[in-house]
């Protein structure tokens, strides 16, 4: 495991060092990643601009509520977890596309390391500090700008259970990528089936009683993104849904598991490319 | 007609591309679509929680509309030549086009017609079957008329071009630039949002409606405005003025840029 | 029976399932929804054995699975049937401990990673295959004698010329002394200055490290000047194993007669074909100007018939005969499909 993380290391330098080369590239592709989210943020505004707060109701009764200020903490929340996975494990979404297509997975497997630990964190992707910057900026301005008597229901000892089921949350992300692309060992090309698996991760942005049971049940259950956004901010915020956290590992991990029995058997599969 | 002819084989490879990567570009598709239905409840959570029928002229059902719409109209008319010029740019395979006796944008143009010809078959006869049934079960009658299907169509056709000559001029930003990736997302992002295709302009106030006017509004809100019966025949017929005139704009700046770019690339010698 | 050569490879067989695929619209449409494949032995067959230390050439045609029994070898792909040990291990039993062992290079694409200068590279594999700093230094300094490193080692790899990346991805593969080297098309597309000290480096290093070589190329050259043993595959099976003088003598009766004439028209004289009745294959007459080089099957006629023929009809200057290069060896070898063996 230490040679491991040392490799990891090794890699994020060399990124980092590259970072220096094509600062403009980095500068551009952050600043694209911040408009995108600052683009979604301003969204939101526009709509709290015609409601004083989000309500759910069932069958015209009101059933919960959240603030401006809440739903801006639980979509920065949000960001949290995925930009962590997206700048420590962005390489996985090449293997879909073109690494197994065209045969460059050979390399990874002629050397004594875990191949899937090596595709992981060959590449740190700088671009993904766009993404933790506006999750950061928005959890503290939600915070810092919050009614009294919102805020007052927080309690940050919260933050340790959280801190400490952050790790698999990340895990769910990463799973979901190791699992679909996976599948490019049989198809040679599955980047686009990655995408769509991953693009339900918007759904996680929001609050999850928006949607209907059907929904609900498949973001926390089956591609679990919910579990990485609304569940622990919603329990930062009003110490709701604490049972979340315990789902959270436990569901991670089977999907981490099942992730790696597509991967081992995914390289059995492998078939190269060329003769 | 002999001149068109001569592009036919670009929009044949066009097709021929589509229908191959068919499957990816449903997968792709259903990702894509993941959103509007996102937005599809978090409006539902919006119009509940407001004391009103009715925000901004907007009831929800025209809401919903409006986020498939616009979604459907987004997919047809996006146009990918920035990216695809600015990578030819900057390896240096854009010489390849130059020196052949065809025009370097038509090639782009016809090729990207026959991707749009399997996409357009593929998306909007399930997208708008499914808006129109839905308007049909709120209001209990088709709420679709033919000519204003027409105008919609001819609209589309019209932010196609837009679409194009903009990406176009765009993509020759990469021979200042020299990066692809990062501005793209930037102008995916801008775009996005003022030409309405994350929220209606009509919910910006002031600054929507001078956005009416630019060139952004005429890529997405117009057609889909026609389209949802939004706009009175004058309203439509000066939007559409306003759309053929953005269109003739970036015709014109997207030769210049070209000129421009060429001047520089026999500078640099390539 | 147990078996200590360094590699067994024991009816080794990989099939892939290929997509049939009719023609037309309908066709597409009917895969789509019920598609049918063939099973293609890409590999079919195949045993063989190397000992330690040898240099085995691994040749055969286009599309013969060379490259796909070196990727079974190497771990890459896993046999659909029979197996391969390797100082034994079975490679995709233990991968990790496996690949420690061996060293690989595909001629055609890089391993080395693009962005990062070449000594970083071999910092980063230092790590991957936990190689202690004082053996590192040492192989490190071998490495950069017999390979030439030195000029280009703080480079970007994506700055390197292919001659230059060949002997950085040589050098990459045998960072960790591995025990077998694969070396896929290591001279493909270099020129002959480069290629020459990629074959010295080769030879050294099996000499001096006793390491065992498994050699694919299409380039013959390699193959005459390092390889003392060869196996031959065509169609996914073993056409031909054994000493390269073996396949001289089983298909090389060829000689080549060269000689200059004293007049170009000369040329016209010289009917072989007729004289001794050659079949199509057995003779090859090239004739540049005044420079004339004949192949000829000795089964036909004798170098003695055919000298005394030579000199009775024309006037020449430096005659001289050889054996006929591999090439032509193989070349009749392919034709035959290997049926003769």
């Amino acid at each position: 495991m230490r040679k491991y993380l040392r490799l990891h290391r090794i890699f994020i330098a060399q990124d980092l060092k590259k970072l220096m080369e094509y600062k403009v590239d980095f500068l551009l592709g952050a600043i694209g990643f911040v408009l995108v989210q600052a683009v979604k943020v301003l969204t939101l505004g526009i709509m709290f601009a015609a409601i004083p707060a989000l309500t759910y109701k069932e069958g015209g009764v009101v059933v919960d509520s959240w603030t401006f200020n809440e739903v801006l903490f639980i979509y920065g929340f949000s960001l949290i977890p995925k930009g962590i996975d997206h700048l420590l494990f962005d390489n996985l979404w090449g293997m879909g596309y073109w690494v197994v297509a065209k045969g460059d997975f050979d390399k990874y497997l002629t050397r004594p390391v875990n191949s899937w630990f090596y595709v992981l964190t060959e590449k740190f992707c700088v671009d993904a500090f766009g993404d933790l910057f506006v999750g950061v900026v928005l959890v503290l301005y939600s915070v810092l700008s919050m009614p009294a008597e919102i805020a007052a229901d927080i309690n940050w000892l919260r933050l340790i259970p959280v801190a400490l089921v952050m790790p698999f949350a990340i895990m769910i992300y990463t799973s979901v990528k190791t699992g679909t692309a996976a599948i490019s060992f049989w198809t040679k090309r599955s980047g686009h089936i990655t995408h769509m698996c991953y693009m339900t991760n918007e759904f996680a942005s929001y609050p999850t009683k928006i949607y209907n049971r059907f929904i609900k049940t498949f973001i926390t259950y089956i591609l679990p993104f919910a579990l990485t956004a609304y569940y622990p901010a919603i329990y930062i915020l009003r110490g709701e849904s604490v049972w979340s956290l315990g789902v959270t590992v436990g569901v991670s991990v089977i999907l981490f598991l099942l992730s790696q029995l597509i991967w081992k058997l995914g390289v059995k599969a492998y078939e190269s490319a060329g003769s | 007609m002999t001149k068109i002819r001569k592009y036919a084989p670009f929009t044949r490879a066009g097709i021929m591309e589509s229908v191959t990567y068919r499957a990816n570009f449903l997968f792709f598709l259903l990702g894509e679509i993941m959103k509007c239905f996102v937005m599809f409840f978090v409006w539902k959570a919006v119009f509940q929680s407001s004391s009103q029928e009715t925000l901004y002229g907007f009831s929800y059902d025209n809401m919903v509309v409006y986020l498939f719409i616009s979604f459907l109209s987004g997919y047809i008319t996006y146009s990918d030549g920035s990216y695809a010029i600015g990578k030819e740019i900057l390896d240096g395979s854009v010489v390849m086009r130059m020196i052949k006796p065809i025009d370097f944008d038509m090639c782009f143009l016809f090729q990207e017609l026959g991707n749009k010809i399997i996409s357009f078959s593929l998306i909007f006869l399930p997208i708008t079957a499914g808006v129109e049934i839905y308007r049909f079960v709120i209001n209990g009658r088709l709420m679709l008329q033919l000519p204003m299907l027409f105008l919609f169509l001819l609209s589309m056709v019209l932010a196609y071009g837009i679409n194009f000559y903009f990406n176009l001029s765009y993509g020759f930003l990469a021979f200042f630039l020299k990066n692809l990736w990062g501005t793209d997302i930037i102008k995916g992002a801008v775009v996005d949002f003022l030409s309405g295709a994350t929220v209606p302009l009509a919910f910006m106030g002031a600054f929507g409606q001078v956005l009416q006017f630019l060139p952004f509004a005429s890529l997405s809100y117009t057609p889909v405005m026609i389209y949802m019966g939004m706009y009175d025949l004058p309203h439509i017929l000066f939007y559409l003025g306003l759309q053929i005139f953005w269109l003739v704009i970036f015709a014109l700046i997207s030769k210049l840029v070209l000129r421009l770019a060429m001047k520089r690339l026999v500078v640099h010698g390539g | 029976m147990y078996n200590n050569s360094m590699i067994h490879v024991e009816n080794l067989q990989k099939h892939f399932k290929k997509a049939i695929k009719e023609p037309g619209l309908k066709g597409s449409i009917k895969a789509l929804f019920k598609p049918k494949y063939d099973i293609v032995k890409a590999v079919d067959g195949i045993s063989f054995d190397v000992e330690a230390g040898e240099v085995i050439g691994f040749i055969g045609p286009n599309g013969a699975g060379k490259s796909t029994v070196i990727k079974m070898l190497t771990g890459i792909l896993t046999p659909s049937e029979g197996f391969c040990r390797i100082n034994g291990h079975i490679p995709t039993e233990s991968r990790k401990e496996y690949v420690k062992e061996i060293g690989v290079v595909f001629g055609q694409r890089t391993q080395l990673w693009w962005d990062l200068a070449l000594r970083e590279t071999y910092m980063v594999l230092k790590e991957i295959y936990d190689i202690n700093d004082e053996d590192y230094k040492k192989r490190m300094a071998f490495l950069n004698e017999v390979l030439d490193l030195e000029d280009f080692i703080t480079s970007p790899v994506r700055t390197l010329s292919l001659g230059q990346r060949m002997r950085a991805d040589i050098a990459a593969a045998l960072l960790h002394n591995p025990k077998v080297l694969f070396l896929d098309e290591p001279t493909v597309g270099l020129d002959v200055v480069v290629k020459d000290n990629i074959r010295k480096a080769i030879e050294r290093i099996n000499k001096e490290s006793g390491t065992t070589v498994i050699l694919t190329t299409h380039d013959l050259e390699d193959i005459e000047l390092l390889c003392k043993r060869i196996v031959m595959i065509d169609k996914g099976k073993k056409v031909f194993d054994g000493e390269l003088s073996k396949l001289r003598s089983l298909y090389g009766q060829m000689r080549e007669l060269s000689f200059e004439l004293t007049k170009a028209e000369d040329m016209e004289k010289l009917t072989y074909a007729e004289e001794f009745n050659f079949a199509d294959d057995d003779l090859k007459v090239e004739a540049k100007g005044t420079d004339v080089k004949v192949r000829f099957n000795t089964d036909t006629a004798s170098v003695e018939e055919m000298l005394s023929f030579t000199l009775s009809k024309v006037h020449v200057k430096d005659i001289s005969v050889k054996d006929a290069d591999i090439e032509e060896i193989i070349r009749r070898l392919y034709k035959g499909g290997g049926s003769a063996l």
